[in-house]
């Protein structure tokens, strides 16, 4: 009886060197709970992952393909199992065969989906083939630190070749590692993770606060109060620069909007309510681009938010020159009958393009510089779409300075602004000026439609959306001063974006409505009044 | 002389209403086509403004209905005319159009509205009238009136047992929340139910946030910025709980998914997303967001696939400004709506609203989304099955749970 542990002993033994190439995957039993409930599919996910980083080279070759064919719903489960739909194999043997009878392609729920995401980046990290690919899995895996299988990381950085990615999967190994027991990698992984300064770093800090070492341990305490500080220094920026970008995006857009209105309004005194559907004409311009592009130059097909510049701006400065010509030179003497006409027009265009081309939203294409962003301090993200309005409108802005002020066409148009009679008087052709402009501020319109396609929903509606803010932008800037637009674009966005986060967007609207008034009870004739004699 | 009389003065002033309204579908506000059968309905669905998009392919699915059950006989002899009317998205203009309706044209019917607040306008002209309006919409419940059938179910059958699921163990385990919603009575209420509900669950009120954007509104910059926030400030799984109606909807995901988030991240349980509000979105960045319907297009059953091939069909046969591959819940109750009033009529051998009321106890279809949806004689509400779909790439809803039968409609909720 003294040696009872004997076989214990020797069976732990023999057991090790299977224990360390890990269990025999039961392949027929996985591609069951595959095919199973939401319940069963998540521990086939799980298994999946912990495949990627403990299972043998055969496994981890014939598991590879599962979560991805899981995600897109090509697995085609029936009776005797299920199928790879792409290629047609059977999932468990990888032998050539047909779905039999009716079969079901099983959805990931939501809980499920982040799981199999995680298992096919963790197959992705340890076997695609080139560099890029496995830096895109890891970025997958940095999303959920928590659900990274053990001992994947440490397997993937040591059969990395790629020297910066191993550092990468280094580094994202040392930060999964703050609950590890060593103290000293805890407070490495507090480092880590302090450097991802956002919300998400600082709520996990701060729950180390309660943690039994930070009371016990000088150093972890230390590392964590600066960790946090660290974390805290970094969302204070991020919020500034965030809220400054929002605005500054947001004035653009109004910028965008209003520049056109300002020109026309202030050198012809016309209130142009069919601005609106000049912006959607120009968005639908932009469109017709693009299906042009996609049927005659398909490898150009990113680039038509560029190449339907000219296009959007002549085909609205043309309807531009039409209306006048047609409509509102008759009118010039009659101001509000101008408002009435160009209100009937702006419905006239509403129902035209929803005859023609229907009412849903146009479908764009987002070509690769305005998807996404990248996020830059604290929890502010650099947005492309955003990015592309705003140098959009600064580039517009030079372009209309430029022309009011170095052209002899802007010669003309402020001398006619300034004085009409008089302009007239020394042979300024005043009826082609007033028509040039107003193709001008049409054609602005059409480029703002343009710029704003990336960003909002295009249908026949979408310019009824911009004409009341862009009338705020003008009526403030003072009408038909580019500088009063602009200041007035930025002041209206920023003031807009700092009260939405404290009252909400319905007060953000009625306040600064408000004190747009007010500024007008005190200054009638905006920011920027224009100098001269009008009429 | 040019004889004028009262009626003619009405249409001539109508007319002109409907012109400056909308120039192009000038004779939209009365389009009586044929003057062929004595049975006329009318429809209250705008064709311009936010909700055109939506709710003009309403219009369309009134007429198949009524030009199928014309095919097949008509009702109590007589054939159905449709009138259309164009309310323009404006509220107190669907009051006016079915005032219009039901005085001079004498519709038998009404079917209309999508938004709550034009419900409520609609609501008292009916009731003063003594009408009958088919509501196709779910909405806040908390209303239930004789003269409106609401075919669509109230939030106690169709917003909770979505967030339950959201909140379940099959679910994400949701343990925050993040209300975004149009400024107007709908997700008001709905939210208000929302939060009573989760204190009866002992849900902290720290756990959620409620913020609301004025009707039409696009720029939601902030707004997800404040989402972020939420949801990084940890305890729990945060969802979005999205009750912005319109144009606004596509704006918020284009933005949403921009800023790159995921639906894994934080999904959103949009409750008046609908397929058509997918159109024009590059939903591979979208996977896996929810809504909750009585209707998916992608529900199984041979009365879909017959519903899907007659709107095609349609569509293409009148050349219908819409897609004839998207169809959407209201759509699909719009056409339910119509058939229960013929059985109605039918049961009751009279067009008289008190008669047909009278007659909806125990009529049942076979509604194209696969469940029999059926009336009782307790209450104007329709029961019918619960679907939560979850966006695909393919800018549809792949369905992700269904209700076993047809929950019985509770209007008033207990949590508001």
């Amino acid at each position: 009886m003294k040696h009872w542990f004997l076989p214990l002993i020797a069976g732990l033994l023999a057991a090790l060197p299977i224990a360390a190439v890990a269990a025999p995957v039961d392949r027929a039993g996985l591609v069951a709970k595959l095919c199973g409930d939401a319940g069963q599919m998540g521990e086939a996910g799980t298994a999946l992952a912990s495949i990627a980083a403990t299972g043998d080279d055969a496994d981890r070759t014939w598991a590879a393909a599962l979560p991805r064919a899981a995600i897109d719903r090509k697995l085609a489960c029936d009776e005797a199992g299920a199928v790879l739909t792409e290629g047609g194999l059977d999932a468990v043997t990888r032998a050539p065969r047909e779905a039999q009878g009716t079969p079901r392609s099983p959805l990931l729920s939501l809980k499920n989906r982040p799981v199999f995401e995680l298992a096919d980046a963790a197959f992705a990290l340890r076997t695609a083939p080139n560099a890029g690919q496995r830096a895109a899995a890891l970025k997958i895996l940095e999303r959920r630190p928590a659900l990274i299988p053990e001992g994947l990381l440490e397997r993937a950085a040591q059969a990395e070749a790629d020297a910066g990615l191993k550092a990468q999967i280094e580094n994202l190994a040392q930060s999964a590692a703050l609950n590890a027991s060593d103290p000293a990698a805890r407070i490495r992984a507090i480092g880590r993770v302090a450097e991802n300064t956002n919300r998400r770093t600082l709520t996990q800090l701060t729950a180390l606060k309660n943690d039994p070492a930070y009371g016990a341990d000088a150093g972890f305490r230390q590392a964590v109060d600066a960790g946090i500080s660290r974390v805290e220094r970094g969302i204070a920026i991020g919020d500034v620069m965030a809220t400054l970008y929002n605005g500054l995006s947001f004035a653009s857009i109004l910028f965008m909007a209003a520049i056109g209105l300002a020109i026309i309004f202030g050198l012809m005194g016309v209130i142009n309510l069919a601005q609106g559907e000049l912006i959607m004409i120009g968005a639908y311009v932009t469109w017709l681009v693009q299906q042009g592009l996609r049927s005659v130059a398909p490898g150009l097909l990113d680039w038509y938010l560029i190449l339907a510049i000219p296009a959007a701006f002549l085909v609205t400065a043309a309807i531009g020159i039409a209306l006048e010509a047609a409509l509102l030179r008759h009118l010039y003497k009659r101001p509000l009958m101008s408002l009435l006409a160009t209100w009937a027009v702006s419905l006239f265009l509403v129902n035209l393009v929803r005859v023609i081309f229907g009412t849903q939203n146009l479908q764009f294409e987002t070509p690769f510089y305005v998807t996404g962003g990248v996020p830059v301090i604290g929890d502010f993200i650099f947005t492309w779409n955003r990015m592309f309005a705003i140098l959009f409108a600064v580039v517009t802005l030079a372009l209309t300075w430029l022309v009011v002020r170095k052209t002899p066409l802007g010669l003309n148009i402020r001398a006619v602004t300034q004085n009409r009679d008089m302009a007239a008087c020394i042979g300024i052709p005043t009826r082609r000026v007033d028509m040039m402009a107003f193709g001008l501020g049409s054609g602005l319109a059409g480029l703002a439609g343009l710029a704003l396609s990336p960003i909002y929903s295009v249908n026949p509606q979408m310019g009824q959306n911009f004409i009341i803010d862009s009338f705020m932008v003008v009526v403030l800037g003072g009408v038909g001063t580019i500088a009063g637009t602009v200041v007035a674009a930025l002041g209206i966005g920023q003031i807009n974006v700092l009260i939405e986060p404290l009252w909400g967007a319905v007060a953000a609207k009625v306040i600064v409505l408000l004190m747009i008034i007010g500024f007008l009870q005190w200054r009638p004739e905006g920011l920027f009044a224009v100098k001269g004699r009008r009429k | 002389m040019v004889k004028f009389s009262r009626r003619s003065f009405m249409q001539a002033t109508g007319l002109a209403a409907a012109g400056l309204a909308s120039p192009i579908g000038m004779p939209a506000i009365l389009r009586n086509a044929r003057a062929a059968g004595p049975v006329k309905l009318g429809c209250l669905f705008s064709s311009s403004g936010t909700m055109a998009n939506l709710e003009g392919r309403l219009n369309y699915v009134v007429k198949m209905a009524a030009d199928e059950i014309n095919a097949k006989g008509g009702v109590n002899g007589s054939t159905i005319d449709v009138l259309v009317s164009d309310p323009a998205s404006d509220w107190p203009l669907y009051a006016q159009s079915a005032k219009q309706m039901l005085q001079q044209e004498k519709v038998a019917a009404l079917f209309g509205c999508w938004t709550s607040v034009s419900r409520k306008t609609v609501l008292p002209v009916v009731e003063q009238e003594n009408g009958l309006l088919y509501y196709p919409l779910h909405f806040e419940g908390d209303e239930n009136s004789k003269n409106v059938v609401y075919v669509n179910s109230p939030p106690a059958s169709s917003v909770l047992p979505a967030v339950d699921y959201l909140m379940g163990e099959e679910g994400v385990s949701a343990k925050r929340f993040f209300m975004l919603g149009s400024d107007y009575v709908w997700p008001r209420t709905i939210n208000k139910q929302l939060k009573g509900y989760w204190k009866s669950k002992g849900i902290p009120e720290s756990a959620w946030k409620e913020e609301y954007v004025p009707f039409g509104f696009s720029n939601f910059q902030t707004l997800v910025n404040q989402i972020r926030a939420f949801a990084d400030e940890g305890g729990g799984q945060p969802i979005v709980v999205l009750t912005v109606v319109g144009n606004s909807i596509p704006d918020f995901l284009r933005e949403f998914a921009n800023q790159g988030i995921l639906a894994t991240d934080i999904p959103v349980l949009g409750l008046d997303m609908v397929e058509a509000d997918l159109e024009g979105l590059d939903t591979s960045k979208l996977v896996g967001h929810l809504n909750c319907w009585a209707y998916l297009q992608n529900a199984k059953g041979e009365a879909n696939k017959k519903f899907l091939a007659s709107w095609a069909d349609y569509v293409k046969a009148k050349k219908v400004p819409f897609s004839p591959d998207v169809s959407i819940d209201p759509m699909v109750s719009a056409y339910d709506a119509v058939h229960l009033w013929a059985m109605a009529a039918q049961k009751a051998g009279s067009f008289d609203v008190p008669e047909v009321s009278k007659a909806f106890a125990g009529l049942s279809f076979d509604c194209p989304s696969g469940y029999k949806i059926a009336m009782t004689g307790e209450n104007n509400y329709v029961s019918r099955g619960v679907f939560i779909g979850s966006v695909n790439d393919k800018q549809g809803f792949d369905i992700l749970w269904q209700s076993k039968d047809t929950p019985k409609p509770v209007p008033f909720s207990p949590y508001g």
